[in-house]
């Protein structure tokens, strides 16, 4: 079953997807920093109608919570990447490599770049966990 | 015509004697400046076959249009000549602000012939040089003689010294310069060249200007291309961890070299060598190259343990490979003093790292011994025997004098197969970017026109997804690990690499910016009339089979534009390697060169060089 992105049942397949990864408990063991917001920019040409965030409670290798957010809620979050839909799909796909795409301005960070990158693999995996989830675009 | 001096500096050390030249104004748009310029003044007026520590091989340090001008990434300079370490062109640019002073002293370069009778040093002050007595110096580190100049020579402007240390009086094949202690033209061995002159140093204060010739338009220009590299990510990444940010990045990307490019990604090694632990452990502040925003250097200092350093500049991503993952060694620390010893001695870190590399892994397989070594065990994972064995190249002590003619040379007296373990291109060891994980870099390696290079282009940065610039066809996404369509990518990003070393532009600043951006920085500095995207790319190719034909004429072939075995051998079962055949065969079509690996008659007419035809027959 193909689960519409975003939506809340496809970050529960995320949630599932990413505590089940051996590779993101390994690489994500030490992370400590706090949750991370993915923020899909308003496009209502596709129905998104206002910015949506994800918001994924990360902590030591597993995400203890997994949340749709507003705006205002996600930039509460120390780490946000924001980006339109066209790229997130992009990254969902496998197309994107997340960091890639934060070095070319494709996606935006607010939040402590050195950490970013010191869990780039961990980024790298978390992203292999979205590219598990049957996923079905809105805009197709 | 703004950009340029209009004036060189000529100096004959044999006969003390100090002269001012130039090139023709129609060459300074052709060959842009920097090694381009230096190129062609080589070629024209220099015996490509004298022997690289000879007094007939000059030694020319240029500044591009842009140097000195106040456009973000305008400090950069050159220092050229036949290379000590190749034997071919070398070239090797460096940032800090002795180029910039020495333009705003009214200079577009100076060009060193001949070989002074004792040691002496350069005193530029405006239009007024002279040659100075430099015995007291001899013997000196970089840092000791920067201080000791900078000191003698205060008053008015800060001095800008540019010096080499005991490794460039010692003809160590891969010894640099240092400009300012923090800042060295490193590669292909330009500091012993310079020490085979009896040259200590050039010392420089400039009081004038470097006024663009379209100075409306520059203003605005600069404020819109400053912002652009503050917002630009890259940019941020540099100026909060320094190169080394690239160390996690590139250990994820299999960009990373590990126990002499034998193994796989190792994040334990990253965990302790890269960009966020240096800030964090070490950082003291950071600091930038003249007219930078993006402040990617670093001063740092070991405060305590065995590898207690003074305050001074920090290692960048490649010496935290050459003396980090190259032999195994996760202490930061010891990487530290590494580079300051290094730095001192003027010593190029990558070949310096990579040729003790080396010399590890031939002891390692009983190629060398402790009787070659004067009992020193290059055992994998401990830096101490490293940081001897920088003190013993320097002063071309024991094992160190074969390890100082560089690591193709030491391998060939080693013998026992030992060049089966050798990285390196035309002589030049590599640097540390895996060709393995990112095939385009292996014909970069292969074909770059001073060995083993990873700045005469903007591969770097495009095949990692760091930039791009669609207005020149180089997209936003390669795929590393294949070959397909890569040399057409690489011509490209060398036909942009290039004229941005000739005009002196950090290649950085460059990744944060357009092809546009670029042409807009040359044409309002110089006032180029209809200068363009396409006359900037064909300068780059310009300049590149200039240098290709001078490697021709010293007898560079075919079989030399190639990767090394190791290079060649897959790191595991599922990885795969370059495909050189393809990538050449390729390459070699679209740059327009013979079967044997020289520039064709008709790609030398086509690109305005028909009068150097002659020369390559």
């Amino acid at each position: 079953m193909a689960y519409k992105f975003p939506s809340e049942e496809w970050i529960k397949e995320y949630q599932k997807a990413i505590n089940t990864s051996d590779a993101y408990k390994q690489s994500g063991s030490t992370w400590t920093a706090g949750p991370v917001c993915l923020v899909v920019t308003a496009n209502p040409s596709i129905g998104i109608e206002k910015d949506v965030g994800i918001w994924l409670g990360l902590h030591k290798g597993v995400c203890e919570a997994i949340k749709i957010v507003s705006l205002e809620e996600a930039q509460k979050a120390p780490f946000v990447i924001s980006g339109d839909y066209s790229r997130w799909k992009q990254v969902v796909l496998g197309e994107l490599d997340p960091v890639q795409g934060m070095m070319q301005g494709k996606l935006k960070l607010k939040g402590d770049l050195p950490t970013i990158v010191r869990y780039v693999k961990a980024s790298q995996d978390l992203v292999q966990c979205a590219s598990k989830v049957d996923t079905q675009f809105i805009d197709e | 015509m703004g950009g340029y001096k209009n004036r060189i500096l000529e100096i004959d050390l044999s006969a003390s004697r100090i002269e001012v030249t130039d090139v023709a104004d129609e060459d300074k748009r052709r060959f842009i400046g920097g090694s381009g310029i230096a190129a062609k003044l080589f070629l024209d007026r220099f015996d490509l076959r004298a022997d690289p520590l000879s007094p007939d091989n000059p030694l020319i340090i240029m500044c591009g249009p842009l140097t000195g001008t106040a456009l973000p990434g305008t400090s950069r300079f050159v220092a050229c000549g036949k290379s000590p370490l190749t034997g071919i062109w070398g070239e090797s640019a460096c940032g800090g602000n002795f180029g910039a002073e020495l333009k705003m002293a009214g200079w577009d370069g100076v060009i060193f012939k001949g070989v002074s009778e004792k040691p002496c040093y350069l005193l530029i002050e405006d239009s007024h040089s002279q040659l100075l007595d430099a015995s007291d110096l001899w013997g000196k580190d970089i840092y000791q003689v920067t201080d000791i100049l900078k000191a003698r020579h205060k008053g008015g402007r800060h001095a800008k010294v540019f010096a080499i240390g005991r490794a460039g009086e010692n003809l160590v094949r891969f010894a640099g310069i240092g400009n300012d202690k923090g800042h060295f033209s490193g590669r292909t061995g330009m500091g012993a060249l310079m020490g085979s002159k009896r040259l200590k140093a050039i010392v420089v204060r400039g009081r004038g200007t470097c006024e663009p010739a379209l100075a409306d338009e520059y203003k605005g220009l600069r404020q819109v291309l400053i912002k652009k590299v503050n917002e630009a990510v890259p940019a941020q990444a540099l100026r909060q961890m320094g190169t080394d940010a690239g160390m996690d990045l590139g250990m994820m990307t299999q960009d990373v070299p590990i126990k002499n490019w034998t193994f796989p990604p190792d994040f334990d090694l990253s965990a302790n060598l890269g960009g966020p632990v240096l800030a964090e452990r070490y950082l003291k502040r950071v600091h930038s190259c003249y007219a930078c925003p993006i402040a990617c250097k670093r001063v740092i200092c070991v405060e305590d343990g065995p590898y207690r350093t003074e305050e001074g500049p920090g290692p960048e991503y490649e010496t935290c490979c050459t003396f980090g993952t190259m032999i195994l060694n996760k202490d930061l620390a010891g990487v530290i003093k590494a580079n300051e010893l290094c730095n001192r001695a003027g010593l190029d870190t990558i070949s310096c790292g990579s040729v003790i590399a080396f010399a590890y892994e031939c002891f390692e397989r009983g190629i060398i011994s402790k009787q070659d070594t004067d009992g020193l065990e290059l055992r994998w994972g401990e830096i101490d025997p490293a940081l001897k064995l920088i003190e013993m190249i320097t002063t071309r002590k024991g094992i160190g004098a074969i390890l100082a003619e560089g690591s193709r040379e030491a391998a060939k007296i080693f013998g026992k197969g030992a060049k089966e373990f050798l990285v390196e291109v035309k002589g030049l060891e590599a640097p540390m970017h895996d060709p393995r994980g990112f095939h385009g870099m292996g014909l970069a390696y292969a074909v770059s026109t001073r060995g083993a290079c990873h700045l005469q282009h903007m591969t770097l940065y495009i095949e990692q997804g760091m930039s791009a610039y669609p207005e020149v066809g180089l997209k936003s996404s390669y795929k590393g690990p294949l070959s397909d369509g890569k040399a057409q990518m690489y011509l490209i990003s060398e036909n942009l690499g290039v004229p941005c070393n000739s005009a002196c532009l950090c290649i950085f600043v460059l990744g944060c910016l357009s092809a546009t951006d670029f042409v807009d920085m040359l044409r309002v500095t110089t006032g180029f009339n209809h200068f363009d995207v396409r006359e900037l790319l064909e300068s780059g190719e310009r300049i590149n089979l200039l240098k290709r034909t001078i490697n021709a004429i010293m007898g560079i072939r075919r079989e030399h534009d190639r990767l090394p075995k190791r290079l060649l051998t897959s790191l595991s079962h599922e990885g795969c390697i370059p495909d050189m055949d393809l990538m050449l065969k390729e390459y070699y079509e679209l740059r327009g060169l013979d079967e044997m690996g020289r520039p064709k008659r008709g790609t030398l007419e086509a690109a305005g060089l028909k009068d150097i035809i002659s020369r390559i027959d």
